[in-house]
């Protein structure tokens, strides 16, 4: 028998969701001792096709065969009954039990009989020296640091026997060390006949560890490519995929006004590491200045510390030539300036209030909306009608609960407020996630409108086309940093795109 | 503008069939009432007969349909103050507390304060049951805001603090004169609550309940506060980006929604016992928040609930003086229906859930 015999094959699977095809007849197949990344950009269908795997989604089309035997993985349980374990982005560990009880939870039938924990310890220590996971088993589940919780949920499913680990982001939440710790255990369990599915959208990483290589664009497979074949350059364009058509435009001669402008700026994560690290910008009126970069390099920290949710450590931000640097949120909104966050249910929306509610949100503070501390209810009702016609929002009527809507509808609730708020500058974060085709170019349409009418606009998005089609200038994020500033006009798509991996000219050089 | 129009007209089609569920609390009172009923046949009385005479002991005389809104009046305002710290997605189920402590404010001073004029007397002690009761629940609120505590535990733990008080109190600086019970002496007559119907049990304090609904409506929906409060109430994250200070907010709803609990100390006490005795209407602040479940936290619904339980308990008692049917059945009754309407909420949320989840499938099959 051939060793490198297909452990897993997925034939033709898809999954809808309401407004999208998550996944779109995907193949892919996995051998025994391969580690697969499952490569693409944030929101291509990779999470989603590998909780069909693990149970978590039961797919709308398609078979899964699990050597060559078709079955049917209806639940978690399922999947760890064929060997499958899987690491969520986001721990499912209980954060106040030991480490031994949270690898045991869920494996005991409930009895009335002695848990012999001991035993247990010893059958977690015996998988610990095997792979070189030592963790103490009666460690604290909060008290460790990240890296050895992400430990314990491996020792979590080597427990149940699993031979094949689906990694989701695992290194999104650990720092370099942490990360080469890592890929030893994963080279380790590799050499030990197992299989991996290593999901990310770290270039440099699935260069380093990944056997092979499956690229995940819009739900589909647009490449499959083994390690050694495969090129940065080549993976980049297979990952932003479509040739894009930058449109032209006439660059205007004489600078206008800075509107923002960010000087040495320092702040800290939750993690007490610098998520923004000494960094300088400045957006212009008129202008779309746009933020590339992978998720988690700081981006969020940036427009939170910008519209006041986060203060920052040490530089200073300036609008309009006045200090906003840690200034409270409601006089930074009173400042102009519009926010539209990257998760609107979260926090652009209060879903269970109507559209008139949720477009006055910010407003609740106006004197023009009140009298004496009253809401003024036809000032609201009108302020409503106005965005809602202006803004082409589709609902029932403008009572509705904002729940009722359907997505891009919900966004164009947040873009016609924040914008209304945002007089001079509007940070749009991921404004298009989640968002049909029709209700992307809505949004896009809308930004470059506001644009010509003289805002500044600070993009921050990790969808690279469309950084590349709305940005006059393109700042690439990496590690809290800006690494490069280019016009658009001389931005180069490779370049870019190995940018946000990390990779700048100097360091490749030195590579190869 | 008319193609916009056009289309609002055409998908509030799709609104309108949503309205039977409003009457879903009243069905699911009835489907309490017949699941007690159940209860009665098997202790073996003709509930038929039991609920018919509830009713007509209830509404036998004006005397006893007065007493339906005069039992109605503290419940209107503890199902206010559970209803009010609920719209914030607080849970104070301490409105026993400050009730009690609203009641030894509002005794202390009817009793303390000597011959004042009726009407100021009146209005010191709701003012000082209003300040007593919004004080003790305002420390609820801010232990919550500055230490992130478990709003739950404090306030039911605040309410045996506000027992021992109340104890000590009555066997101390309150005690009655003649010295032999746990309780204060009666009033003056200048502290009492004026009648609202001649002969009955019916007092003012009605009316003030009912004015306070209305504030309490008036707050949330009207004023910007109001707004805030909803806004915290149903999405945390959003409210902070909108630059609300959360946790001003929940010291405040506190604050408010205590104010409304001592407030019913005030109606109990001045419009009704016209003394303190000891561990006096021991679950009222309990029934507050089954009313407040059962109105779904909207002051209407609220009202109305009170009502429903004013009656329960009206005919209720008559039942059980003039037969031998044991007194839990009332509780039962009680919990059974505020039960049954919970149950309803929560099938209708789903329901609500599921149709609009078809309604967007069958939108995106077709788009795509």
């Amino acid at each position: 028998m051939d060793a490198k015999c297909n452990l897993i094959t997925l034939k033709n699977i898809t999954k809808f969701f309401p407004g999208t095809i998550a996944n779109d007849h995907i193949d892919m197949e996995l051998a025994n001792g391969e580690v697969l990344a499952l490569f693409g950009e944030n929101g291509a269908g990779k999470t989603t096709l590998m909780s069909i795997l693990y149970g978590l989604y039961q797919p709308d089309e398609g078979e899964i065969f699990i050597k060559r035997e078709p079955v049917k993985i209806r639940s978690p349980h399922d999947a760890m009954e064929y060997g499958i374990g899987m690491i969520h982005q986001h721990f499912t560990l209980v954060p106040v039990h030991t480490v031994v009880e949270n690898i045991i939870l869920g494996t005991e039938k409930a009895s009335l009989k002695y848990l012999n924990i001991e035993e247990k310890v010893k059958k977690i220590e015996k998988i610990g020296n095997k792979y070189g996971l030592e963790v103490d088993p009666f460690a604290i589940i909060r008290q460790l640091p990240v890296g050895m919780q992400q430990r314990v949920e491996i020792l979590k499913a080597l427990y149940r026997d699993a031979r094949i680990l689906i990694m989701d982001e695992p290194t999104s939440v650990l720092t370099s060390q942490e990360t080469e710790k890592l890929f030893n255990f994963i080279r380790d369990f590799k050499t030990k006949g197992h299989s991996v599915i290593f999901i990310s959208h770290k270039l440099n990483e699935v260069m380093e560890i990944a056997d092979r290589i499956t690229v995940l664009r819009d739900g589909k497979v647009v490449g499959n490519v083994f390690r050694q074949e495969a090129s940065e350059s080549q993976l980049t364009h297979l990952m932003i995929g479509r040739d894009l058509i930058i449109p032209k435009i006439n660059d205007r001669v004489h600078p206008k006004p800075e509107i923002l402008k960010i000087e040495n700026l320092t702040i800290m994560g939750d993690r007490k590491s610098k998520a923004i690290d000494d960094l300088s910008f400045t957006v212009r009126e008129g202008e779309i200045f746009g933020i590339a970069g992978v998720s988690g390099n700081g981006q969020e920290e940036l427009a939170q510390a910008l519209c006041g949710l986060r203060k920052a450590k040490s530089g200073q931000i300036t609008l309009s030539d006045k200090d906003i640097t840690n200034k409270d949120v409601l006089s930074i909104i009173d400042q102009g300036v519009g926010y539209i966050p990257a998760d609107r249910h979260k926090e652009g929306l209060v879903l269970d209030m109507s559209i008139e509610e949720n477009l006055f949100l910010k407003n609740y503070s106006n004197p023009s909306f009140l009298h004496y501390g009253f809401l003024n209810q036809n000032k609201i009702q009108k302020n409503a009608r106005n965005l809602m016609r202006d803004f082409e929002i589709k609902a029932a009527s403008s009572t509705s609960r904002a729940m009722t809507l359907s997505g891009g509808n919900q966004q164009k609730v947040v873009v016609a407020r924040e914008i209304n708020i945002g007089t001079k500058l509007l940070v749009a974060v991921q404004p298009t996630r989640g968002l049909d085709l029709g209700a992307v170019d809505y949004v896009h349409k809308t930004l470059l409108k506001e644009k010509k009418e003289g805002k500044a606009i600070l993009l921050i998005s990790t969808e690279f086309s469309e950084i590349m089609t709305l940005s006059d200038r393109i700042g690439v994020m990496y590690r809290g940093k800006l690494l490069k500033i280019v016009q658009r006009k001389d931005a180069k798509v490779d370049e870019i795109g190995l940018l946000m991996a990390g990779i700048t000219e100097g360091k490749k050089n030195k590579k190869n | 503008m008319n193609k916009i129009d056009s289309r609002i007209e055409q998908s509030s089609i799709s609104q309108d069939n949503n309205t039977w569920f409003n009457f879903m609390p009243v069905f699911s009172v009835l489907l309490g009432l017949l699941m007690s009923g159940l209860m009665m046949l098997l202790l073996g009385y003709n509930p038929l007969i039991v609920y018919t005479n509830m009713l007509s002991y209830a509404f036998r005389d004006i005397y006893n349909i007065a007493d339906i809104f005069a039992k109605a009046t503290p419940l209107i305002l503890t199902g206010l103050a559970f209803g009010f710290a609920f719209r914030a997605s607080l849970f104070n189920i301490g409105a026993q507390g400050q009730f009690y402590i609203g009641a030894v404010m509002a005794v202390a001073c009817a009793l303390k304060l000597g011959s004042l004029p009726s009407y100021l007397t009146l209005i010191i002690c709701f003012i000082m049951s209003l300040i007593g009761g919004s004080l003790w629940a305002a420390f609820i609120g801010y232990v919550k805001a500055r230490f992130n505590a478990n709003e739950f535990l404090v306030s039911m733990m605040l309410t045996y603090v506000a027992i021992a008080i109340m104890n000590f109190l009555l066997v101390g600086f309150l005690k009655e004169s003649k010295g032999e019970y746990p309780q204060t002496d009666v009033i003056p007559k200048n502290g009492w609550l004026p009648s609202l119907i001649p002969h009955t049990r019916l007092h003012w304090g009605f009316v003030l309940a009912l004015l306070i609904a209305l504030l309490f409506y008036i707050i949330l929906w009207r004023t910007s506060l109001g707004y805030k409060i909803r806004m915290v109430g149903f999405n945390r994250d959003a409210a902070r980006y909108a630059g609300i200070n959360v946790e001003n907010v929940f010291v405040i709803v506190f604050f408010i929604s205590g104010a409304f609990a001592g407030m019913a100390g005030f109606t109990e006490v001045n419009g009704m016992q016209h003394m303190l005795i000891e561990g006096f209407n021991p679950i009222i602040g309990a029934e507050g928040i089954g009313i407040a479940i059962l109105g779904n936290a909207h002051p209407l619904g609220i009202v109305l609930s009170a009502l429903l339980f004013g009656a329960l308990k009206v005919g209720g008692n008559l039942v059980l003086q003039t037969s031998r049917i044991p007194a839990s059945i009332i509780g039962i009754t009680e919990g059974l229906v505020i039960l049954s309407v919970i149950l309803s909420y929560y099938i209708r949320d789903k329901l609500i859930i599921l149709r609009s989840k078809k309604k967007l499938v069958a939108q995106e099959r077709h788009k795509l």
